[in-house]
């Protein structure tokens, strides 16, 4: 294992300096917006990157009025990166090109290669051998790109600006990872970097783990998995690194083994065995794009619990029901309230109150007014048997969003708290730093708000059994 | 005669198919206890184990050609006496090879009722060799209450299978019911798990079903397959 360690710390090395060039030359860049070419350099350009960029082509004069250069020899200084947009066979000859230049790092964003397979094959060993021999490290081939938003850079031919954060994600899809940056820009959701894996012929899963587990930026690691054949070493990979991983892993149905002899054999199905393996080695899972940002959001935000107990607060019965609902099924717990908690409740509402007083704590119409929510919700808060807060409200053109007394009640019991918002999205941006500025992570559905919750608590969980020990009697 | 050298020694046979009484001479080497199946070559012989191991008794086929033995008609249960045991016996004869030494007739004594498990291991083709544990029986492959984990395993993660499943609370007893012996189970699912790995010529491994008891466990059928 520790050899594993060792050259896991150097390839995480080699993809850090891909992903933290100084200067870049863009390969096959294009006078067309219609094309992937011109798009990769325009994303870079757009995105805001700091360092030097080269557009390369050998007729073209200049790209969004930069200067294109005829050929990598003829780019004054040096270059760090190379970004090819070239097809699947120019791509292989690139490399020579970038050999000379003295450019060890690249990105090879042509497909054709082993996903297509037949000839694709072959090519793809064709493309190994000539980095190996070119000394060229490279991320792809049949990937989106890249993107590191701490420094601006998006090397993606997709042009877009992202919310900066801690949250980083590796995709083996680039379709599924572009879904989750838009649902991440929608959420507010914070990203660090961005990874699509393609057809990983130089960098495996575990490679990129390696790397973004060491990566000082990123908080917590998403990943989006259809199927690897180094499924082992990635999840013995993921178990070593300390910051939460959470996979979405697709391709669900199950496939059965004809050649299999035996009922164990005949059993296997893929994604249940995925699914399993993953709770083995404390990997946390999402069944959807929304249920993996909202874990992301939640576990890069939010403080842990200190126990799996949570409470809740509302003041519409149907969303909390509804997030009930979901932490039950998850195996969570929301306790019965102390003697001494129902008591200061009881003398808060008075005599004969229109609501019952208990954890889920639904009160009503008592809780349009912010001034009288935040009373309730401390209560709730302070009680001993609350691990975790969840909290519910709904937005209205006159009552307030109780944004503030939210915060202040966090702040005074010192636990975790996860907000739902039911609201037009518009309405939360204002909201949303306030809350996750201070560490509470803000949802519009109690479903994402539920789901958040349960990833705290889950995650509080398997730390606490990773730190007893594998043999540990619990 | 450890396993290491048995398993080694079919291998080189070219014998990959593994049935039920060798399959069991392998688990209790490994550390796994097994109704010990005895064969029996004549109707005489089937009668006077009978009467030796005291009935009611189950004959059974242990043969690399029906591994799934109860889909073929190959398993006669709770066999009460002696003429049951001599029709069944001639029943299952016209079902055996007389030319393969692995193909035989066994016969066991039935087992007492108790919660039928499924324990077995298979060679996943991304994540290696895998070890699986469920409600077994011939309800296993309609129900699919099943949990699977990495082997290598370690003691708390057994404990985590067991967990897992969706029978737990018959597991830990039921409507009156005596819990199982649920660190037997675990110590079932770690012989396996050190069985697999220190013989990389195990390609499959199916127990089922193992019967777990308030004391102990107890395999009743098994089958391995190498490659």
């Amino acid at each position: 294992m520790e050899q594993e360690q060792y050259s896991g710390q150097i390839v995480a090395g080699t993809i850090r300096s891909i992903l933290y060039p100084r200067s870049i030359a863009v390969l096959g860049v294009r006078s067309s917006p219609q094309q992937v070419g011109y798009n990769i350099f325009e994303s870079i350009i757009y995105g805001g990157f700091a360092g030097d960029v080269y557009p390369v082509h050998p007729r073209l004069k200049t790209v969004l009025d930069r200067k294109v250069y005829p050929s990598l020899a003829e780019i004054p200084g040096q270059v760090d990166l190379a970004v090819i947009a070239l097809n699947e066979k120019a791509t292989i000859s690139a490399l020579e090109e970038c050999e000379k230049k003295g450019i060890r790092h690249a990105v090879c964003v042509a497909g054709g290669y082993r996903e297509i397979g037949g000839e694709g094959e072959g090519l793809e060993k064709t493309l190994q051998e000539v980095a190996t021999r070119t000394n060229v490290s490279f991320i792809g081939p049949n990937t989106l790109g890249f993107i590191n938003n701490e420094i601006d850079l998006n090397a993606t031919f997709y042009p877009m600006i992202l919310p900066k954060g801690k949250v980083s994600f590796i995709s083996q899809s680039g379709g599924l990872g572009l879904t989750f940056l838009h649902r991440a820009a929608d959420a507010g959701l914070g990203i660090n970097k961005w990874i699509g894996a393609g057809n990983r012929s130089n960098f495996s899963f575990s490679d990129y783990l390696s790397f973004l587990g060491a990566d000082e930026g990123t908080g917590a690691i998403g990943l989006f998995l259809e199927g690897a054949e180094d499924a082992r070493s990635m999840v013995y990979r993921a178990a070593q690194i300390k910051k939460p991983v959470v996979v979405y892993k697709a391709g669900r149905s199950e496939e059965i083994d004809r050649s299999t002899f035996t009922h164990t054999g005949s059993m296997s199905g893929s994604y249940r065995v995925y699914r399993d393996i993953f709770s083995q080695f404390n990997i946390q899972v999402a069944d959807s794009v929304m249920e993996l940002v909202a874990v992301l959001k939640a576990l890069s935000l939010s403080p842990l619990p200190a126990g799996g107990n949570v409470g809740l607060m509302t003041h519409t019965a149907g969303p909390g029901i509804v997030a009930a609902d979901l932490l039950f099924s998850r195996g969570h717990r929301i306790p019965d309230l102390t003697a001494k908690t129902l008591e200061s409740l009881h003398q808060l509402a008075g005599k004969n109150p229109p609501v019952v007083l208990r954890n889920p704590l639904d009160v009503a119409g008592m809780g349009f007014r912010a001034d009288i929510y935040r009373q309730y919700l401390e209560l709730l808060a302070t009680d001993p048997n609350v691990d975790l807060v969840l909290a519910i409200y709904c937005q209205h053109k006159n009552w307030r969003f109780p944004t503030a007394e939210i915060i202040e009640v966090k702040e005074k019991v010192k636990k975790p708290f996860v907000v739902c918002y039911s609201s037009p999205g518009s309405y939360l941006e204002k909201e949303r730093p306030l809350l996750e500025g201070r560490g509470i992570p803000l949802f519009n559905t109690p479903e994402e708000a539920a789901w958040a919750a349960s990833a705290l608590i889950d995650r509080f969980s398997r730390l606490q059994r990773s730190q007893r020990g594998p043999g540990h009697e619990l | 005669m450890n396993c290491e050298s048995l398993i080694k020694s079919y291998k080189q046979e070219g014998r990959l198919v593994i049935p039920e009484k060798e399959a069991k001479e392998i688990l209790e080497l490994a550390g796994i206890p097994t109704l010990r199946p005895y064969v029996v070559k004549s109707v005489e012989e089937a009668v006077a184990t009978a009467r030796r191991i005291k009935f009611p008794v189950a004959l059974k086929l242990s043969s690399p050609r029906f591994l799934h033995k109860s889909e073929a008609g190959g398993v006669d249960l709770n066999l009460a006496g002696e003429k049951e045991v001599a029709a069944s016996f001639g029943r299952l004869s016209a079902m055996i090879s007389p030319n393969d030494r692995l193909d035989n007739i066994v016969i066991q004594k039935m087992a007492p009722p108790g919660i039928e498990l499924i324990l077995g291991v298979f060679r996943d083709a991304h994540f290696g060799p895998v070890i699986m544990l469920g409600l077994g029986g011939i309800f296993a492959e309609v129900i699919k209450d099943v949990t699977y984990r990495l082997i290598p395993i370690q003691q708390q993660q057994a404990r985590d299978m067991i967990r897992s499943l969706q029978c737990r609370l018959l597991l830990e007893g039921f409507r009156g019911a005596d819990p199982v012996d649920q660190q037997a189970i675990i110590e079932a699912i770690l012989k396996v798990s050190q069985l697999v790995s220190k013989n990389q010529d195990l390609k499959e491994l199916d127990i089922n079903p193992l019967v777990a008891y308030r004391q102990g466990v107890l395999a009743l059928d098994a089958r391995l397959v190498l490659h």
